[in-house]
């Protein structure tokens, strides 16, 4: 037994030996079914390739029945080769391009990739062959027919975008146009910007100014600007009531945009005569300095409205705590959420993020302003009505336990047609998402 | 001067209004003041006669003639005191004759100051020609030009709380000495001007109106605060300046000044002083309302708090067509459950506005009235509802829990719900053929909600008893609850919506009568409950329906009967009819029927 097991042993040792030797010169098998298209949806600017898995990609499928992929032999990448087989108009091709030239490598189990590089109207052909970790290429796998790109007049995967957008603009334009027409739209009242003619009244009334204080952030700042709206509005009604207005600022430029702000509306209010700018002016851009300086004249001055209009840190509490000793009548808007409680505990009205910037059109009374806020609120209303609708289809799709039946097919109408971007219909084909593909 | 109030037993009391002067004699009768006589004669404060006491001595002698008491001496004077049956202890009168008392007011900021002035005005019993403020959007040649135009028989000038406001209010006062108002009362009457502003500007506003031909009188200010109002002082001084100025320079008022054993007020601030004077006993809210040919007046007390508002372009003959414009002909005509086209209704309006003093000759005419009463009384209400409101300018406090229900102030006051007593006067209402029609055109007009009583002022005598509460309490008061008020019934109605048919609340009537039943969405029942008749009434309203203990809660009333009884009101509240013109024919129709509106008259027509 002992003389058979040692030549059994060296007969298998050296099959092996001759297997490897044998195998380090063959070459994976390539991959099939290579097919290029024209990218949807696009303006001719890419092709989508797509090919099957090499059998020695271990990415493939698992054929139990066939003999497991040598090692040596797995594909590590594919190798990508373009040509360019016309060109369109009179464009003229380069040499290299008229041979194949390598466009890109895409990884193991990779199995579609999109070319970017192309010139719309020219045509193109291509071939993919698979490398295997010893470098080793297998043969080449071809496009049957050369594919040409052209432009597609509508972008299909943004149909509902394009519905939204059509929806979205069409009401705008009616409620435009109803109030152009002398309808009175209705808007929700908001308290707080109703609240600033009685504000500016009780200033006049105490012989007292009016402080407006546009927050702490700079001028390219969406809430600074809303607030300088309204700050538009209370120098009117303090122009034509004849209260003084008191507007310290936290930055430079804000400073300029205010005086600017105030003058135009005591223009507008007829008495440019009484407009004063040196009662618009800069502190500091410190924060806790400019509180403390606008803290100090409030308590001196002791005005009788104070307004806070703009964006707010910490020192929101400070100045509506100490508006609220000196007995002010005081209204803020903010839309920074954290702020939100502080002003609302201690001023009189708060304006609370969207009615903060619907101000203007709430204020100014304009029908082109009034027609777009309320075109904008429907908008609101549909997108937040279709987001319930989805909550509760995927609720239900959830109990179900299943997303194959109606819940959850709508469910992902929504979800990708409606919210994503896969075209109008549902296709019913897996992802046809080519964004994530950048190779 | 001192009146031993325990001798008084008979008391005669004379309003002399535009056309008419009405005189009432007030006895006492077993220990209890009772109204037993009532006679008028025309007002005769115009030329020819331009001698207010010629149409007092000639109303007070039909009473007396009526009482067989000889009331006037002579000379024409009332006779006092009473003795061996003849004359009588003591004289009140009011007036409105020649326009009443027009003012002319003005404040700092519209909806503050001015407001309050504008209040103090109304609550004295004043018609407001104009509002002058710093915000009203006229330029000051504008107000200068609109304030000489104007002859009011006195300004009110207010502004600036105390230590507020110094040059605005001066502004004010410089506006009316440029502007010379022109007295009603010819070229020798001073203008009384009151000032009722910021304490620390009277010595400057005295200042702007050191001329010869202004009486400037300083009062306290009626906003020291702008959370608080301080009327009183200021509408005392209106009455004594109505007194000393306008009465005195009026023609015979003098003399029946000295008749008078109490100032003579202005007839509207009589009957606001004695339905405050009812609220405050009783402890309940009132509403009263007195529509006439030109104008209509609304007066409240809810929680102590007095209003009064006058819709200077509301009456029944000479604004009955503004009250169609401003209601729009298809709300005047939803009312009327037979078919009448515009046309026709137009060519009625435009013949009552030629012809005012006419009454309705056919009961289509009486419906058509009845149906413009409606919309004026709706729209005065709705007037009033804006005007009585809380202080504008006042800080508010807040908690988290109001980030999303801030409420503004300036809200009104008056709030159907708490309302107690709803008091009808005015000829379309005080002389409707039928009582049920007078409960059903408040009913219609002022939606009460919850447990309303209803009663209307027999003989337009609240203006008596507004005068002579402030003299004698106990007797005003005796008088205007046995005699003043005729009560038609109490109204029962809930306050939501819901769908026709549908249950809206389910009500148990115990006590002197007893019934139960299941009022509907859309149904209006009555149920005959006499004047001396009360009773408990339990009512449970369905979700979506409040009585007054909230939504959907059971409620417990106590009710009184009268002369039309128990109004069972399941029309909901705001009170909407159908759009479609016959649907709502048909709908009228039913609730005619129901309250049985018109069942004699349509039966007398028909017999003839």
């Amino acid at each position: 037994m002992k003389t058979h097991t040692i030549p059994m042993l060296a007969i298998a040792t050296m099959l092996s030996m001759v297997s490897s030797a044998f195998a380090f010169g063959a070459a994976p098998a390539p991959p099939s079914n290579v097919v290029a298209v024209d990218a949807p949806d696009d303006a001719g600017e890419a092709i989508i390739l797509s090919w099957a898995l090499s059998p020695n990609d271990i990415f493939g499928t698992l054929e139990s029945d066939t003999q497991a992929t040598d090692p040596d032999l797995v594909v590590s990448v594919y190798y990508i080769e373009r040509r360019t087989d016309s060109a369109a108009g009179n464009g003229s091709i380069s040499e290299e391009d008229q041979g194949w030239q390598q466009i890109s490598e895409s990884a193991a189990g990779e199995v579609t990739t999109t070319d970017r590089k192309v010139q719309r109207g020219w045509s193109y052909s291509y071939r993919v062959c698979a490398v295997d970790i010893q470098k080793e290429t297998s043969s080449w796998a071809a496009t049957e027919e050369p594919v040409r790109p052209i432009m597609q007049p509508f972008n299909m995967s943004k149909a509902w975008l394009a519905i939204f957008m059509l929806m979205f603009g069409g009401l705008i334009a009616y409620f435009i146009n109803v109030a152009r027409s002398g309808k009175k739209l209705w808007v929700r009242p908001i308290a707080g910007l109703a609240a600033i003619d009685e504000a500016v009244g009780r200033a006049t009334e105490m012989g007292r100014p009016v402080l407006f204080v546009t927050g702490i952030q700079d001028i390219n700042e969406i809430q600074t600007l809303a607030g300088l709206t309204v700050l538009s509005r209370v120098a009117k009604t303090a122009a034509e009531y004849g209260a003084q207005i008191e507007v310290p600022t936290c930055r430079s430029l804000v400073m300029a945009a205010a005086r600017e702000t105030v003058e135009s509306a005591y223009l507008a209010a007829g008495r440019p005569d009484s407009y004063q700018p040196d009662r618009i002016h800069y502190l500091t851009d410190e924060q806790f300095a400019f509180v403390a300086g606008v803290t100090g004249y409030m308590v001196r001055e002791e005005p009788a409205a104070c307004i806070y209009m703009g964006g707010f840190y910490a020192e929101s509490l400070i100045l509506a705590e100490t508006g609220n000793h000196i007995g002010a009548i005081q209204v803020a808007g903010t839309a920074m959420p954290s702020q939100l409680p502080f002003f609302v505990a201690a001023c009189d009205y708060t304006l609370i993020g969207e009615e903060f910037f619907a101000a203007s059109a709430y204020l100014s009374d304009d029908p082109l302003q009034i027609g777009s806020l309320k075109g904008q609120d429907y908008g609101k209303f549909i997108s937040v009505l279709i987001l319930v609708i989805g909550i509760c289809f995927a609720t239900f799709a959830s109990m179900s336990g299943s997303d194959e039946n109606v819940w959850g097919a709508s469910k992902n109408f929504i979800k990708d047609n409606m919210l994503g971007s896969a075209g109008l219909l549902p296709t019913g084909s897996g992802d046809t998402d080519i964004e994530g593909d950048d190779s | 001067m001192t009146i031993d109030l325990e001798n008084i037993n008979v008391i005669l009391a004379t309003d002399c209004g535009s056309t008419t002067t009405k005189a009432i004699l007030i006895e006492k009768v077993d220990g209890t003041y009772r109204q037993t006589y009532r006679g008028e004669a025309p007002t005769t404060v115009e030329k020819p006669f331009a001698n207010v006491t010629i149409g007092v001595t000639n109303s007070v002698t039909e009473v007396g003639e009526l009482a067989s008491r000889q009331l006037t001496n002579e000379d024409g004077t009332i006779k006092q005191p009473a003795k061996d049956g003849d004359g009588c202890d003591l004289y009140i009168s009011t007036s409105s004759a020649g326009g009443g008392l027009q003012m002319m007011v003005a404040g700092v900021i519209a909806e503050m100051t001015a407001a309050s002035a504008k209040r103090a005005a109304l609550g004295a019993g004043a018609i407001v020609m104009d509002v002058i403020s710093s915000n009203d959007k006229r330029r000051p040649h504008e107000q200068i030009q609109r304030i000489r135009e104007l002859r009011p028989d006195m300004i009110l000038i207010s502004g600036g709380t105390d230590g507020g406001t110094t040059e605005k209010v001066v502004q004010l006062a410089e506006l009316i000495a440029p502007a010379k108002p022109q007295p009603r009362f010819g070229s020798e009457y001073e203008m009384p001007i009151i000032y009722a502003g910021n304490k620390d500007a009277s010595d400057e506003v005295q200042k702007s109106l050191e001329e010869d031909w202004i009486d400037l009188a300083v009062v306290e200010n009626l906003r020291p605060k702008l959370e608080q109002e301080n009327l009183g002082p200021a509408r005392d001084k209106i009455h004594d300046v109505f007194l000393e100025h306008v009465m005195a320079h009026a023609p015979g008022y003098n003399m029946l000044m000295d008749w008078t054993d109490a100032d003579i007020m202005p007839t509207p601030g009589a009957v606001g002083d004695i339905l405050q004077t009812i609220a405050k006993k009783d402890g309940i809210n009132v509403v009263g309302v007195d529509i006439g040919g030109a104008t209509t007046d609304v007066f409240s007390v809810f929680d102590e708090t007095f209003n009064r508002t006058v819709s200077a372009n509301l009456g029944m003959s000479y604004s009955i067509s503004n009250v169609c414009a401003e209601a729009t002909m298809p709300n005047v005509l939803r009312w009327v459950h037979f078919d009448m086209d515009e046309r026709q209704l137009r060519n009625r309006v435009k013949n009552k506005m030629i012809r005012p003093t006419t009454i309705p000759q056919s009961l289509e005419s009486l419906i058509f009235e009845q149906a413009v009463a409606r919309e004026a009384l709706r729209l005065a209400y709705k007037q009033h509802k804006e005007f009585a409101t809380t202080l504008k300018g006042v800080q508010q406090q807040r908690t988290v829990g109001d980030t999303f229900s801030q409420q503004s102030s300036g809200n009104t006051i008056v709030d159907n719900m708490k309302l107690n007593l709803l008091v009808a006067s005015g000829g379309v209402l005080s002389h409707a053929p039928s009582m049920n029609q007078t409960a059903m055109m408040l009913v219609d007009a002022f939606e009460p909600e919850g447990c309303t009583n209803l009663a209307k002022d027999s003989i337009f005598m609240m203006p008596h008893l507004g005068v002579l509460s402030a003299v004698h309490p106990e007797a005003a008061s005796q008088v205007f609850e046995r005699d003043c008020l005729i009560y038609l019934g109490t109204c029962i109605a809930a306050k939501g919506a819901g769908r026709i048919g549908k249950p809206c609340f389910t009500w148990s009537l115990t006590g002197d009568v007893t019934a139960s039943g299941t009022s509907n969405f859309g149904d209006l029942d009555l149920i005959a409950m006499g004047p001396e008749q009360t009773g408990t009434i339990t009512c449970e309203p369905a979700k979506g329906f409040d009585l007054g203990a909230g939504n959907g809660k059971k409620v417990t009333h106590e009710v009184r009967g009268g002369t039309v009884g128990l109004i069972i009101d399941g029309r909901g509240r705001p009170l909407g009819l159908p759009t479609d013109r016959q649907e709502c024919q048909q709908t009228i129709s039913q609730w005619v029927e129901n309250m049985k509106l018109y069942e004699e008259m349509e039966q007398a027509v028909c017999t003839a």
